[in-house]
């Protein structure tokens, strides 16, 4: 198990992390989600042992992550980096004797990573001479090479084509089913949804939810009620008690209900329009849990 | 595969090293800027043999005049510090060829007090004759006085000094020598100035300490190219005296050879030391193009003591060049000039090494903490004083 567990940090007087906890099971994917600046990197990069926490660690298989265990995870930074004029071969095989793996292994390791991303042809290259998406595949080999125990990576899929954003996936799922916790930040929430087995939203310094998207659905359901009255006046439903209107167009309204309003007062009230053509509960996609999280405020925290 | 396992710091540096030296041997630029600086060398050496000859021997022609003459010319010659060889001629006719086709570098007609030469005398050349030539004179008008035996008191000649000739070639291997130093420090200090940069630019220094230590960074890098350029001096120093003694420049090898080794080890200590500062200063930038800015406090330390070095040279006992023989950073380049010169005593020696030691010590202490708290932090030039806060955040 992976552990984040109550990491701190400020730079100065920015507090940026005040309390970031949440753990990544062996052979799961899960997806750090969170606003611009919202301290995902710098999380990461503690983990990393790149940026000292204020307070907190993190631990894997129970033990603090130190130097020693830290070479046994695959870390791929946001700002992507690599020597420049290295040869595609020679850098990965740098990376995985820098992990510890002997020259023999280290060569065949990065032979077979080089080809299983589709560079087999580049390997002699230097580096620079690739294109940006084909030097993301140099730093993903980069971080894979040394057969990791843990997976971390800073937004993986940002500037991959639809074909890469596939590979990638493909890659990582496979890391998963060999039993490697995967954590990666990204703001592709679609890719977030389909990938992970759990979720977590950074904002405002603490996660403001965490666990499935299952799990985060179904807190959120039995919230909000898309009604469609195709009859009714405009601001139909402003009068209802226990009721926010969330939007409403030509009589298609999202509401949210407050946990003790009876949704039957509120069809009740839609059947009194004329035709209720739609009466549901909504199931908020990943980027509306995403809105809503980010945009509550301090307190209302939601966690599954 | 075989199981990963967690390298020692030992293992680390030397990877570091290894990937440094692999990287720069491949490099064209530096191999041909070693080959040109050994060509440098050969080519110094060459210079010093055809100027230095052509400085210390006369081949004098003489027609006529006797054993006495052939003998004063000898005598005054080594009173000049000039090898002078007697070719004897038949005649003028002949002593005029020779001048001519430049056999002897001038000729001198006994009979008509008569200088021949090709173009010029030249002041050794003419105070030789002349000097000859007046100190016979002068004793045969003696005799014809009839002072046969006058007693002219002879000079003891009791040398204080006695090595002064041989330290003055020592004095001047180790200019060689500073020239040397000074060119290989500031060049690889810019070599490793510039993978730190580059490191930074290209943010692979996030990877690189996900998996090691700044130290560790830091000392394989110094260590790396240190190799390399320990190995370019020493080659360099092997041409030299190879050269020196093939074209018989020198007297004592011996000498030279010490003054190569004294060079050598002072450029082990000046090395770690440049190399450091060089490496922290340039972590605090993050572009190639910044990097003259915060290289030239460093670099200005490094021409000073490089002038110093040359003065002390002429004056090694001056009190310059012994202030600064003590310094750390100016040591490396005039402790070698002054060793060289013969002053110094062994302890002066030993206190130079200490002190140098110990700012090492200081720099890589220091430096590594500005190095670790600057690496991370990209983009615009970073204040010492922020990095090292950095490094404690
Ligand atoms: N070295 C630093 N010094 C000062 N402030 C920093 C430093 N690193 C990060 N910050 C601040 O910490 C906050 C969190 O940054 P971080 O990079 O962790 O966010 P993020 O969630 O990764 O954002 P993004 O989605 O844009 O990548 C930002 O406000 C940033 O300005
Ligand atoms: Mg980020």
């Amino acid at each position: 198990m992976l552990e984040f567990d109550g990491l701190r940090k400020s730079f100065g007087e920015v507090r940026v992390l005040e309390g970031v906890g949440f753990t990544v099971q062996p052979g799961s994917m899960f997806g750090f989600c969170g606003s611009n600046g919202a301290g995902k990197t710098t999380t990461m990069r503690i983990a990393m042992g790149l940026v000292r926490p204020d307070a907190g660690e993190v631990r894997w298989r129970g033990r603090l992550l130190d130097q020693a265990s830290r070479r046994r995870v695959g870390y791929m930074p946001e700002e992507r980096g690599l020597y420049p004029k290295m040869k595609v071969g020679e850098q990965v095989a740098y990376f995985a004797r820098l992990h510890g793996l002997d020259a023999a292994a280290a060569t065949r390791a990065a032979g077979e990573w080089v080809e299983r991303l589709g560079l087999g042809a580049r390997r002699d290259e230097q580096v620079e001479k690739l294109s940006l998406g084909n030097q993301q595949r140099v730093q993903l080999a980069a971080a894979l090479v040394s057969r990791p125990e843990v997976l971390i990576l800073d937004e993986p899929f940002s500037g991959l084509d639809p074909v890469g954003v596939d590979s990638l996936a493909e890659a990582l799922l496979g890391q998963v089913r060999e039993g490697v916790p995967v954590v990666f930040s990204s703001h592709q929430l679609d890719l977030v949804e389909r990938l992970c087995d759990s979720v977590g939203i950074l904002a405002r310094g603490r996660m403001v939810a965490t666990g499935t998207v299952e799990e985060l659905r179904r807190r959120e359901a039995g919230r909000l009620l898309r009604v469609v009255v195709p009859d009714a006046a405009p601001g139909w439903a402003d009068g209802l008690g226990g009721t926010r209107v969330v939007s409403e167009r030509a009589g298609d309204t999202l509401l949210e209900l407050a946990p003790d309003t009876d949704d039957q007062t509120v069809l009740g009230a839609a059947l009194r329009t004329g035709r209720v053509t739609h009466f549901a509960w909504q199931q908020p996609t990943l980027v509306e849990l995403f809105r809503g999280a980010v945009a509550a405020p301090a307190g209302a925290e939601v966690a599954a | 595969m075989t199981a990963p396992h967690d390298p020692s710091s030992g293992e680390l540096v030397r990877l570091v090293a290894g990937r440094e030296i692999a990287t720069r041997i491949r490099d064209k630029g530096f191999i041909i800027s070693s080959i040109v600086i050994l060509l440098v060398i050969v080519g110094a050496v060459l210079v010093q043999v055809l100027t230095g000859s052509g400085e210390d021997q006369r081949r004098v022609g003489l027609v006529g005049g006797d054993a006495a003459l052939v003998g004063a010319l000898e005598a005054q010659g080594e009173a000049l510090d000039v090898d002078v060889e007697v070719v004897e001629f038949d005649d003028a006719a002949a002593a005029r060829t020779a001048v001519d086709e430049e056999d002897v570098d001038g000729a001198l007609l006994a009979g008509d007090d008569e200088l021949l030469v090709h173009e010029s005398a030249g002041g050794t050349l003419e105070a030789i004759v002349q000097g000859a030539v007046g100190q016979l004179a002068v004793a045969e008008q003696l005799t014809d006085a009839g002072i046969g035996q006058l007693d002219v008191p002879e000079v003891a000649v009791t040398a204080l000094d006695a090595d002064a000739a041989a330290d003055q070639q020592q004095v001047v291997a180790a200019i060689f020598g500073v020239v040397i130093l000074y060119s290989l420090l500031i060049l690889f200090g810019q070599f490793i100035a510039q993978g730190v940069v580059e490191e930074k630019s290209s943010r692979v220094v996030e990877l690189l300490l996900a998996t090691m230590r700044p130290w560790q960074l830091l000392a394989g890098k110094i260590l790396g190219l240190g190799l390399l350029a320990l190995g370019q001096i020493v080659a360099i120093g092997v041409v030299a005296v190879g050269a020196a003694l093939a074209f018989d420049v020198v007297d004592v090898p011996g000498d030279l050879i010490s003054t190569v080794a004294i060079v050598i080890a002072w450029f082990v200590l000046g090395y770690a030391w440049y190399a450091a500062v060089f490496a922290v200063a340039a972590s605090l930038v993050s572009r190639q193009e910044d990097l003259a800015t915060v290289l030239m406090p460093t670099s200005m330390v490094l021409i000073v003591a490089f002038f110093i070095g040359i003065q002390a040279a002429s004056d090694p006992g001056g009190l310059l060049a012994r202030v600064t023989s003590y310094v750390p950073g100016l040591s490396p380049l005039v402790m070698p000039v002054r060793q060289a010169a013969g002053e110094v005593a062994a302890w002066e020696i030993a206190l130079a090494v200490a002190l140098m030691l110990v700012a090492i010590v200081l720099v890589v202490r220091v430096g590594g903490r500005v190095y670790s708290g600057a690496l991370l932090r990209t983009g615009g030039k970073i204040k010492l004083r922020e990095a090292l806060a950095a490094e404690r955040a």
